[in-house]
């Protein structure tokens, strides 16, 4: 994609964003569709793991909850400003995750989806069990300050303006995510999720790309658990919990990981589904299963790929993407 | 207390035995890490439940795992033979897909509150084991644990099913090329390992409770078994889940505060030595 293209694209989604806030009047919607914008950045990072190292994760919730503790542990300490409580959250969780990266990014496919599961576990089992710390499983609440980077706080958790912060976020971690995959950084990480071995003879290091491509997806699930706790001013130990990773992944697949905006659809998707199925919504569970099999079953690369095949029509039949597949994905 | 305390581990140990060798037969013929292998565990002892509650335990603790068999074997053939081909990842998806299904099925039939099986009548007693009472349906579970275990490395090792399996999962296309019927032989071990998953859910009943949330925490204790042990060895998940029974139990009164994450720290620090697991040769 061409710097024109991106930047129009760019601007183009900022404007329907701004669009859908000024003429959604409904404060219920607004917030609906904020939710469903934050769980999309959380999607893109489960996301990014999938599309870069070929990795499934069943843990990220990890990173959404802890960083929603981390800054309302900080805030409640009052040793710093709300803004160097933020920078110090994202660049802690960045920092946490290369460390745990290093470690289980050595794990070999289906063992690192179990992995992540039994670490992200080990979390919510410690946050649900420090009640002196963390308020145990009643949660916390974040004692955010009148005003936060100038803006204050009444003006900042109106339902329109939280929907722009959510909806810019998410644009913004796409651009950054595109251009960032563009440099030799992208090609460095497909060489390694394609065949780790041959990258490894052409003389790439392939523990350290893993490692940073697993810290970066943890650093977009952070800012979405910031983004949450923003908009909740609340958060407990649910949002550790294994279930809510396997939404974000179910999410990833339904949207499709192929394209790095895909899991955000499926985010979307999965938000209005849930509310359309409202009457029916005691079997989400089983409604969403159901279309999970089907997905992965009938169309691999999800909604998404579905989009891609109408638009582009038989283009993309002659391009074959670099994606991963049975015999690429290390097992 | 500590006798008590060792007991406890070793029943605990030998319900994951159950669920565990399930689980490790599955990816040993499939190469399919089954999510909802702890869902289906709680199907069991729902199944279990109905079945005890119409006539009594015994016949449950034969007919939940043949309900539970023939859905595995359905699972097989309309699940994990047309998706053979595909990678392993997707595969693992569809079972997390199954899972989110029978958990929703079960609240629907059975309900949210928590239901009670009572332990049969016969094994209502208690043992004394140097001084301390102990229930003789826990010993029963620990017998029924190694049973399982004995019973499964002797099928392996001396028949000649055993020797199909075993040689199917190290290389299916060779053992299919040699005469075995591999869908049907894949489709009675799924079968044996759903069969069983069922087995460790009704022998749980009278011990553990029965709530929608019986799951997770025996897939993800489980998980740690696998993993630690090595997957697809069946070996390692029986020394695994024996540990991971006994670092559950006394941790709980020695540990305290560590306990929840003990078995995660032990996982961790297994794989940072040893990736695949300390009995483990593939992944």
């Amino acid at each position: 994609m061409s710097i024109q293209k991106i930047s129009l694209t760019t601007v183009g989604a900022l404007a329907l964003g701004a669009a859908v806030m000024s003429f959604v009047s409904s404060g219920t919607v607004l917030s609906l569709l904020t939710q469903a914008t934050i769980y999309a950045v959380f999607a893109i990072g489960v996301g990014l793991l999938l599309r870069q190292n070929g990795m499934v994760s069943f843990g990220h919730a990890l990173f959404f909850g802890s960083s929603g503790y981390a800054v309302g542990l900080l805030l409640q300490a009052k040793a710093v400003p709300a803004e160097m409580a933020i920078v110090l959250t994202l660049a802690g969780l960045l920092l946490v995750a290369f460390a745990i990266g290093l470690v289980i990014v050595r794990v070999p496919g289906v063992s690192f989806g179990m992995l992540t599961l039994a670490v992200g576990q080990m979390f919510f089992l410690t946050a649900s069990r420090s009640r002196g710390l963390t308020g145990g499983a009643d949660g916390m609440n974040i004692e955010w300050p009148s005003s936060l980077f100038g803006v204050s706080m009444s003006v900042l958790t109106r339902p329109s303006s939280m929907f722009m912060l959510s909806w810019g976020t998410l644009v913004i971690v796409i651009l950054l995510l595109t251009l960032l995959l563009a440099t030799r950084f992208g090609s460095i990480t497909e060489a390694v999720r394609d065949n780790e071995e041959r990258a490894r003879f052409i003389g790439i290091r392939t523990l350290l790309p893993r490692a940073a491509v697993y810290a970066l997806s943890a650093l977009v699930t952070g800012v979405a658990g910031l983004l949450s706790a923003l908009n909740t001013g609340f958060v407990s130990p649910e949002s550790l919990h294994w279930s809510l990773s396997g939404v974000a992944l179910m999410m990833v697949v339904v949207g499709g990981y192929k394209a790095l905006w895909g899991p955000a659809l499926g985010a979307v998707v999965y938000f209005l589904a849930k509310d359309v199925l409202g009457d029916y919504a005691s079997h989400w569970m089983a409604i969403f299963g159901v279309a999970l099999i089907a997905v992965i079953v009938f169309s691999p690369s999800g909604i998404a790929g579905i989009l891609d095949r109408l638009l582009l029509g038989r283009r993309l039949a002659h391009k074959p993407h670099a994606v991963p597949t049975a015999a690429t994905v290390r097992h | 207390m500590l006798t008590i305390n060792l007991f406890n581990g070793l029943t605990y140990g030998a319900l994951l035995i159950v669920m565990c060798s399930g689980l490790a037969l599955i990816y040993g013929l499939r190469r399919v890490v089954n999510f909802a292998h702890g869902s289906l565990y709680m199907l069991g002892a729902y199944i279990g439940y109905s079945i005890a509650g119409a006539s009594n335990f015994w016949v449950a603790l034969v007919g939940a795992p043949l309900v539970m068999a023939s859905l595995g074997v359905l699972l097989d053939r309309y699940g994990f033979r047309l998706l053979q081909d595909r990678d392993p990842l997707t595969v693992v998806l569809v079972t997390f897909g199954l899972l989110l299904v029978i958990e929703d099925f079960v609240q629907t039939v059975w309900g949210k509150s928590n239901l009670s099986v009572q332990a049969p009548a016969a094994l209502n007693f208690s043992v004394d084991l140097w001084g301390t009472p102990v229930p003789a349906y826990r010993i029963a579970v620990i017998a029924v644990g190694l049973a399982v275990a004995l019973g499964l490395s002797l099928w392996l090792r001396y028949s000649k099913v055993g020797l199909f399996v075993r040689a199917s999962s190290t290389d299916p296309t060779t053992t299919a090329m040699q005469g075995v019927n591999t869908d049907a032989l894949s489709a009675g071990v799924v079968g044996l390992g759903t069969a069983l998953a069922g087995l460790a859910g009704v022998v749980a009943a009278p011990f553990l409770s029965l709530s929608p949330s019986m799951s997770s925490d025996v897939i993800i204790d489980s998980f740690v078994v696998v993993v630690v042990g090595g997957l697809g060895s069946l070996a390692g998940a029986f020394v695994a889940a024996l540990v991971l029974g006994m670092v559950q139990s006394l941790g709980a009164v020695y540990l305290p505060d560590e306990s929840a994450v003990l078995p995660f720290a032990i996982m961790v620090g297994i794989l940072i030595w040893k990736p695949a697991g300390f009995a483990g040769s593939r992944t």
